[in-house]
């Protein structure tokens, strides 16, 4: 038993880094195979954005389950038929390295903001233009963009926190996502992840893989209108305090809970607090 | 246009007018010494907001760089009254 523990162990350590080599030669094969085909038989650049958005989805769901085959983890989603809505933006707590690999391959269309430096990488520089993708700038600018993007209908996947999630600190949210929401209006789709026991977070290498195979539950909660937390007449930059308080509160009660518990109660929203602006009602201001 | 150059205090007190209203802070909290980003939780989107309102108070055009080595509620009366100043020349 204790020898098949520790083979499991080790397994799951070659498992990882096979993985994560995996990862890095398979998405630069991909930028320079099926991407640029899918520019170039898509005359138009919408049709383009789309198709390489689903190849997208279908390269980390293949990655999701080449690692679920390993044994290195399990998932289970709920609520996922939520996550394809368009036009909605898609907010998560980021607890581990591999959040925008599960939720990608969730959702067939997504915008999703990544690092500018890759604009000026010669080889991920194509993808992620004709993906539509978004490159991390600051502020107003990167508010303005995320904005135009959902206004235009798109989805957009964004992680609050900025980072991922430090395990044992309390979140630190910050409020360009709300400001977002606020700016373009939409609505706002909260998505607990969950990963027991932790890994992959903030300051762990990679292979100091968990004790046990790691279980990832995604609950998709419901939207919530990101005007409805504007009272009459206020600032935006009091209505986004609201939004991000609320988005903390959901996800405070959501880190505290187990993944069963969390899916429960995201599901239902019983354990949360109803904010009082909540309860009146919405002045979509533009 | 004639403005009359405004006090220290009353430069602070429309200051904590426009901080409690804009972030939802309390008046107390708005004090010289208390740092924008680190007491006040003031990001960067926030700070674009405050310079609009600043602007109205003193009808000039604010240059982003006026505010580039802004830090505490103190340096921005600063920057306020060293444009009032320079409006009333």
């Amino acid at each position: 038993m204790r020898n098949g523990r520790k083979i499991n162990h080790a397994w799951r350590i070659a498992a990882t880094g096979l993985v994560f080599v995996l990862f890095g030669l398979g998405a630069l094969f991909i930028s320079l195979t099926v991407f640029p085909l899918l520019r170039l038989v898509s005359w138009n650049p919408e049709t383009a954005r789309r198709r390489i958005q689903r190849a997208m989805q279908i390269t980390m769901w293949s990655f999701m389950e080449t690692m679920r085959v390993l044994g290195i983890l399990t998932y289970r989603v709920e609520g996922v038929e939520r996550l394809r809505i368009p036009g909605r933006l898609v907010v998560a707590n980021h607890p581990t390295l591999i959040d925008v690999v599960m939720l990608v391959s969730l959702m067939p269309a997504v915008d999703c903001i990544v690092k500018r430096g890759l604009w000026r990488n010669p080889f991920l520089r194509w993808p992620v233009l004709w993906a539509g993708y978004l490159p991390n700038t600051e502020g107003e600018e990167l508010v303005d963009a995320c904005a135009a993007t959902l206004r235009r209908g798109h989805s957009l996947l964004v992680f609050p926190e900025g980072t991922r999630t430090v395990p044992g600190e309390p979140l630190r949210m910050q409020r360009g996502a709300a400001h977002i929401a606020l700016a373009a209006d939409a609505e706002v789709l909260p998505v607990t992840i969950h990963c027991d026991p932790p890994t992959l977070f903030k300051g762990n290498p990679w292979y100091r893989v968990p004790e046990r195979r790691f279980h990832l539950q995604v609950t998709v909660g419901s939207p919530v209108a990101a005007a409805s937390f504007r009272r009459e007449g206020e600032a935006t930059s009091r209505a986004a305090r609201h939004l991000t308080d609320w988005l903390r509160g959901y996800f405070d009660a959501g880190r505290r809970m187990t993944p069963e518990g969390a899916g429960a109660s995201a599901a239902g929203n019983s354990a949360l607090p109803e904010p009082i602006w909540m309860t009146e009602p919405a002045h979509p201001e533009r | 246009m004639s403005v009359t150059i405004k006090s220290r205090e009353e430069i602070l007190a429309y200051l904590r007018q426009i901080l409690v209203e804009l972030f939802e802070l309390k008046p107390e909290q708005v004090v010289m010494e208390a740092n924008l980003y680190t007491d006040l939780d003031i990001d960067s989107i926030d700070a674009v907001d405050l310079i609009l309102k600043l602007k109205e108070l003193t009808g000039r055009k604010i240059q982003p760089q006026t505010f580039k080595n802004v830090r505490t509620v103190g340096d921005v009366v600063d920057a306020v009254e060293a444009l009032l100043a320079n409006s009333a020349a």
